[in-house]
């Protein structure tokens, strides 16, 4: 590789982008533009929206049921509140006209005033005050007519204390005082902190985005990529001089963001300095902020330029960067997330770990050890990243990619044809939502029939139903063939050492993600509340058949045309994400594949439909009765295998894959491929 | 010049199945040559040509520019190598004068040579007026212009055009044609390629006609009407793409 030849792309890439309008106004214009305007606009806006405020009028109803000595005592004092006026009277048979007042801010609150005696002979009066939470006016008026309220309360208190000859500081037992101990730099860093990282990184990417976008695809469209692909550079020099380019904008951007940040925040804070009492902007947050940015930078910039050279122009890159943009979105907001604090596990994950790390940077607070670990893992994905984007470039097939074929139909060619990614996958999601909200409220409402209905009536029904309408042979997309005895012996055996792998597997999660307990609770009381029949029917065998039948018998078929380990492994992500728990998506995903590999390795449904009930059961049992078993209940006595068990688990679990792979034949793969 | 030997080009296609995009495909062009690639869409021209020039690689074969692999030496195939295509776009926010510069520096031209280099090429091609505005600004005509420049600022041995005419009017096609006449008086290896018969007849030294990636025939206008017996041009090519699908029908038997 020559260094001066990736400087010279590097160099005209800057100059081209630096003439590009489009670059220029969301790199460097728009980061310098608004923040000046979103604060200094937003504050005077505030301001200006509170004067306009204090200065309404508020139009209440008072429903004096009373008319003693006190309730006029409390209209005349409502009456003296600024800019608040009592409506007169009317003659209403119920409240409904008061409430539909209300609802058209017509009045802003209704006063209620009822009588009725204490047990000691005092007079209590009932204030009740209706107003609308959802309207300023509405809660400002219900505010100023509450502090009145208090404030007549006190007086009528001491009135009566001074009667019976009480002194009114009788009243006092604890003075309340507080004092926020948080420097006021520190409430800044607090505020700042929640959406500072938001905004950076959206800001991160979508000005990577612009860039890289036109660095490839743009190349591809305006039809230059051949003319500097038949130059003597090489490959690899043209891909690491666009991608410093793009890195290079993109800091640049980060960098004027935060400059500008840091300038429009430093000026309405001088506003304040006076009652602030000499408000500081750690500057040294921001310089810091700035170079951790690098390595996310990095990494986006990577991942962006890969999809601008897998499109083919830059409104297919836009589309495609989307998702990038939407997923940036969703991570980044854990930092308005309360509870959410940076730990092992959160560090790493991409995007998020910055968010929170941003965030603790700006109050301050923040440990070198997450540090190491953000940015160590960013940067082996950025290695990753990049890899992959050079790979990209000098993948013919990718940066010459040809048109797509194939419209996005969902039905394709064959109007009866279920069995294409499309549809399998437009189907999968229906079921998803089905499951989500109406298995949901089935469960909610009573679990155990609500499993049962949803196992049977969104999952089984709708497959056989969809099944039935393709007009295909249910026998043979099924695989309902029968399969050598011997099968259902060895699934036994298996079940227990990937029962030992998958809890070893939760236990490795958990320490890295830690599962709530009051999730793992209602997880064991699911399992203790009922009888072990009917557990193992709900929990064991109707999921085993309703959820192979959906996905070894119909969602693997529709990606049956990529290769049997794709289809495998592509059912098996959608089993996992169906499972709809973030916590068991891994080990679920890895039964699955274990599902799908005994599906084409027996060539029969009814084996996978046995070893996810050998497997639930299994699981079921040693959760119920291990405290039953003395042996067990000392090894599991925290609910945890030893990690040592592991090790035999893999042994026996090779020892009887080989004979299962014995007993069904070798060639089966091959013979399902030629299919 | 080119030597190209066998060489082949397999698509995979999204159903599966494979196409033979350039199928052994075997002839050699002479420095002071024009050779044209003669065929209809699809035939395999720019396949070939993109092999040739290292944007692709081969499936099967190889070929030599000057003397170089394009498979074991990409990097010296290309900097004896100018490319010109008709659809090939350029950066429309730089000046004419930093386009070809900035080829100057990616082919290695010393950074002194290549001021001198453009004066000569814009002296050549009648480019002073429009060298220092901005690409976006120009006609079609100029732009085509700067292509050539682009193409030829490193003073290449070997050029290879991929239809460079396609989508011109007359008055800038011939500006190629007349550039292309250039080269060949230059001592070039020219490699041209076209779908219009009566361009290939006008221009060409020697004519390698191409059908579904394989040579149809190769030699001069004047050695097919021989062996035809027939006249106009069209026919020829109809004549022998027929003696290719017999062969290939007979072959089958």
């Amino acid at each position: 590789m020559n260094f001066k030849k990736i400087l010279i792309i590097y160099k005209k890439e800057l100059l081209d982008l630096f003439r590009d309008r489009r670059t220029v106004i969301t790199s460097l214009v728009l980061p310098i533009v608004l923040y000046p305007l979103l604060m200094i606009g937003f504050s005077s806006m505030m301001s200006r929206q509170e004067m306009k405020l204090e200065q309404q009028q508020m139009l209440i109803y008072l429903n004096d049921n009373i008319l003693d000595e006190t309730s006029i005592r409390i209209e005349s004092e409502l009456q003296n509140i600024e800019n608040l006026q009592i409506m007169p009277k009317i003659d209403f048979y119920d409240e409904t006209p008061l409430y539909e007042l209300l609802k058209d801010k017509s009045i802003q609150a209704v006063v209620d005033l009822k009588d009725s005696l204490s047990s000691t002979g005092y007079q209590v009066l009932i204030a009740k005050i209706i107003y609308d939470e959802t309207s300023e006016r509405s809660s400002k008026t219900y505010r100023k007519i509450s502090d009145k309220l208090f404030e007549i309360e006190n007086e009528l208190v001491g009135e009566r204390l001074q009667e019976i000859k009480i002194n009114e500081e009788i009243l006092t037992a604890i003075e309340l005082k507080k004092e926020n101990i948080a420097p006021p730099a520190q409430m800044l860093g607090f505020a700042l902190g929640k959406f500072l990282p938001y905004l950076l990184i959206i800001l991160t990417i979508s000005s990577a985005a612009v860039v890289s976008s036109d660095l490839v695809a743009g190349e591809k469209e305006r039809k230059t990529l051949e003319t500097i692909l038949v130059s003597a550079a090489r490959r690899n020099e043209l891909v690491i001089g666009k991608y410093l380019t793009i890195i290079t904008i993109t800091i640049i951007t980060v960098l004027l963001n935060l400059f500008s940040m840091y300038l429009s925040f430093h000026h309405i804070f001088s506003q304040y300095q006076t009652d602030a009492g000499g408000l500081q902007l750690p500057i040294g947050n921001f310089a810091l902020i700035l170079v951790l940015m690098i390595p996310l930078v990095t990494l986006f910039s990577a991942l962006l330029l890969s999809i601008s050279t897998y499109s083919r122009n830059i409104k297919e890159a836009q589309s495609y960067q989307m998702p990038v943009l939407f997923g940036g979105i969703m991570l980044s907001m854990v930092s308005f997330l309360p509870g959410f604090e940076l730990s092992f596990g959160f560090a790493l994950i991409p995007i998020v770990n910055f968010s929170l790390l941003i965030r603790n940077i700006m109050l301050g607070s923040f440990e070198l050890s997450h540090l190491f670990i953000v940015v160590s893992s960013t940067i082996i994905l950025d290695i990753i990243a990049i890899y992959i984007s050079i790979r990209l470039f000098n993948c013919e097939s990718v940066l010459f990619r040809t048109a797509e074929e194939k419209s996005l139909k969902f039905w394709g060619k064959d109007k009866k044809n279920v069995f294409t990614p499309q549809f399998g996958f437009l189907f999968f999601i229906v079921m998803l939502l089905a499951l989500f909200y109406i298995g949901g409220k089935w469960q909610t409402e009573n679990l155990i029939n609500g499993l049962i209905r949803t196992e049977l009536l969104i999952i089984l029904l709708p497959t056989i139903l969809i099944l039935r309408i393709s007009k295909s042979d249910i026998k043979k997309t099924l695989r309902l063939n029968q399969t050598n005895p011997l099968n259902f012996i060895l699934i036994i055996l298996l079940a227990f050492p990937i029962l030992v792998l998958v809890g070893l597997l939760m236990q490795m999660i958990n320490i890295i993600f830690p599962i709530p307990e009051s999730y793992m609770e209602s997880f064991n009381n699911l399992i203790q509340d009922i009888t072990i029949w009917k557990s193992l029917f709900v929990i064991a065998l109707l999921p085993g058949i309703c959820e192979e039948v959906f996905f070894r018998g119909y969602i693997i078929n529709v990606f049956r045309k990529q290769g049997i380990w794709k289809s495998i492994i592509i059912t098996a992500v959608l089993f996992g994400i169906f499972h709809l728990d973030p916590f068991r998506m891994v080990p679920v995903t890895l039964l699955g594949i274990w599902m799908g590999y005994l599906l084409f390795k027996t060539n029969s449904i009814l084996i996978p439909i046995f070893a996810h009930f050998a497997n639930n059961s299994l699981a079921l049992l040693i959760g119920r009765f291990a405290d039953k078993m003395p042996y067990f209940e000392k090894i599991l006595k925290d609910g945890e295998f030893p990690f040592w068990w592991g090790i035999p688990a893999i042994l026996i679990f090779v020892f009887l894959l080989k004979i299962f792979a014995k007993i069904n034949d070798k060639s089966c793969f091959n013979a399902l491929e030629l299919e | 010049m080119i030597e190209v030997k066998n060489l082949t080009k397999v698509f995979i296609q999204k159903n599966g199945e494979e196409l033979y995009a350039v199928n052994n495909l075997s002839f050699t062009a002479e420095r002071g040559e024009i050779v044209v690639l003669l065929g209809v869409n699809g035939a395999g021209k720019t396949t070939a040509m993109r092999m040739l020039s290292t944007v692709l690689q081969p499936f099967s074969g190889t070929a030599s520019v000057e003397g170089f692999d394009i498979i074991s030496n990409p990097q010296q195939v290309r900097s004896n190598l100018g490319f010109l295509s008709g659809d090939t776009g350029l950066y429309a926010r730089l000046t004419a004068r930093e386009v070809i510069t900035y080829f100057g520096h990616l082919y290695d031209v010393e950074p002194s040579n290549i001021k001198i280099r453009i004066q000569e090429i814009s002296n050549l091609l009648d480019m002073d007026d429009f060298l220092d505005k901005k690409v976006d600004f120009l006609s079609t005509g100029m732009r085509q212009k700067v292509s050539i420049a682009r193409s030829i600022i490193h003073d290449p041995p070997v050029m290879i055009f991929d239809e460079p005419t396609a989508g011109l009017d007359i008055l800038t096609a011939k500006n190629i044609v007349d550039f292309i006449h250039r080269c060949k008086n230059d001592g070039k290896c020219v490699l041209f390629s076209t779908h219009i018969m009566r361009e290939a007849e006008r221009i060409a030294d020697k004519i390698v006609m191409i059908h579904e990636g394989k040579v149809l025939a190769e030699g001069t206008w004047q050695e097919f009407k021989q062996e035809t017996g027939l006249n106009d041009l069209d026919d020829i090519f109809i004549h022998f793409v027929n003696r290719i699908k017999d062969e290939e029908i007979v072959n089958e038997f």
